[in-house]
């Protein structure tokens, strides 16, 4: 046996130590790999900071800081942006402890957030509630008082077991035009609670809405596509995720209605087969340019104005055609869909029809459907 | 003439297509409980009318094919013969939206092009 020289005697001895102190190079790379869930948290949370998440870190807790403005029009791609980061950052995944985790949500800079944008981040946070068992507690201190009011009229804080007291002296010191009617939560088999919408909505506006059969039977529709395509088996969800949320607003002096319609499922594009409706899909998806084919606003309108869904059976997939018939019937108005990275818009005046479809980069995970009319 | 009023016979909140849509309120307990059964009681040359307006508050798509096309779709009836089996009455005249729909779905409905398998209520 070769005699060990007193260099590599040495070099022994500290080999030994840095394994017995955790810190050898063969075990960082085991920790690495064991943790790297909590490495891909923190390199997404990176990233995103550099697309304009606005993250405040205390030890490995972020707050996310929600900026002024929230909705899925002017300020989509900030509004998206800050949506995903919350339901990234509260996915049930097992990380290390030196990971980033989400601690809270900023609303103190919050001044103006759309119906639609609103009733997401409720689903989104009652989600996370749901995960870590309704441990969640609203800090109202520094909010804007339009916004604590909107939030409270929306229902926002029947999520939580503490619930902000004298909420009611705020309600005098505000003017806002817009009157919200409380979230409806659903899961599949739950469209009966649309008759709650429809009380909650003429006690609202003093009246009821013309032709509103046709949109009782779009969200119908919506509830039951929620149920066939938003959540399938194979991606995992557990019957507790599989939600749909509901509401509306008015504006009393533009004297707008809006109706909004949200689930958090897979999205409108990606529920399309790749397999059995290709054939049809691709048919109809020839006639656009080939960048253009793939693409979430394209496969969402292919999937409205197709006459098949993805069960591809040929008196089937009229679905998504009945959401547009409140606003045909009406002969004005504007119904939008957002689905992932896609837009389909259809608005009517006077009975003439136009449709416009959009790409944008940060997706709407799941599937958001907003019908907007004058009454 | 015999008559089916769906909104006081079947429900006011008619929803689905499967049974695991809607449970008893979707187009397929409408057809094999309801429409079915009644069609193949008529009389020859009796007809079934049909009120769709009565209570209930819309149809979507998915109830209305299935439970009126489905008919012609797993072969128990060709669509000629149920065209002239069926009248479609309503009084609230938004409701001829639906009664096109419904002899639309049924013109263009396949005869026997599936096999009829019953489906689970949701739980």
């Amino acid at each position: 046996m070769k005699k060990l020289s007193k260099k590599r005697r040495e070099l022994d001895v500290k080999i030994g130590l840095l394994h017995r102190q955790g810190r050898a190079k063969s075990k960082r790379i085991a920790d690495y790999k064991k943790n790297a869930n909590g490495f891909a948290v923190n390199a997404w949370v990176d990233r995103y900071r550099k697309k304009g998440l606005n993250l405040e870190l205390s030890g490995n807790r972020l707050t996310i800081v929600l900026p002024e403005k929230l909705n899925f029009n002017s300020d989509l791609e900030i509004t998206a942006l800050n949506i995903n980061a919350i339901r990234y950052l509260t996915k049930k995944r097992k990380v290390s402890h030196r990971a980033y985790r989400l601690g809270s949500v900023n609303f103190d800079y919050l001044k103006s957030i759309s119906t639609s944008a609103s009733l997401v981040l409720t689903a989104e946070l009652s989600k996370w509630d749901d995960e870590i068992r309704n441990r969640l507690t609203p800090n109202i201190q520094n909010w804007d008082k339009d916004i604590l009011v909107h939030f409270y009229d929306l229902g926002f804080f029947d999520l939580f077991k503490k619930k902000p007291i004298e909420i009611d002296k705020f309600k005098t010191d505000t003017s806002h035009s817009r009157r919200i009617v409380k979230y409806i939560k659903g899961r599949c088999g739950d469209d009966q609670k649309t008759r709650t919408l429809k009380t909650n909505i003429t006690d609202m506006i003093g009246d009821q809405i013309n032709k509103w059969m046709f949109l009782h039977g779009g969200l119908s529709e919506a509830i039951v596509n929620v149920s066939h395509h938003a959540y399938p088996k194979e991606y995992g969800f557990s019957g507790a995720e599989k939600n749909w949320y509901l509401t509306a607003s008015f504006n009393t002096s533009e004297k707008e209605l809006k109706v909004v319609f949200y689930d958090q499922g897979i999205g409108i594009p990606k529920s399309l087969p790749t397999s059995d409706l290709w054939e049809k899909t691709l048919e109809y998806l020839s006639i656009f340019p080939f960048v253009d084919r793939k693409k979430d606003e394209t496969l969402l309108r292919a999937a409205v104005e197709l006459d098949r869904t993805s069960t591809n059976e040929s008196d089937r997939g009229k679905g998504l055609q009945d959401l547009l018939e409140f606003i045909r019937q009406r002969k004005n108005g504007c119904l939008s869909i957002l689905s992932l990275k896609g837009l389909f818009e259809l608005e009517v005046i006077n009975g003439a029809e136009s449709v416009r479809t959009d790409h944008f980069n940060n997706p709407v995970r799941g599937t958001l459907i907003i019908w907007s009319v004058f009454v | 003439m015999k008559t089916l009023n769906i909104g006081k016979d079947f429900s006011v909140d008619p929803i689905g297509r499967y049974r695991s849509d809607g449970d008893k309120r979707s187009g397929e307990a409408f057809r094999e409980d309801f429409l079915k059964p009644t069609l193949q009681s008529l009389a020859l040359n009796e007809i079934l009318e049909i009120i769709i307006d009565d209570g209930v508050e819309s149809y979507g798509s998915s109830f209305l094919s299935e439970g009126f096309a489905g008919m012609v779709k797993y072969g128990y009836i060709t669509k000629e013969e149920l065209l002239k089996k069926i009248e479609i009455k309503y009084t609230n005249e938004d409701f001829e939206f639906f009664k096109k729909k419904i002899l639309g779905y049924i013109a263009a409905a396949k005869y026997n092009s599936k096999v009829y398998v019953p489906t689970q209520p949701y739980v």
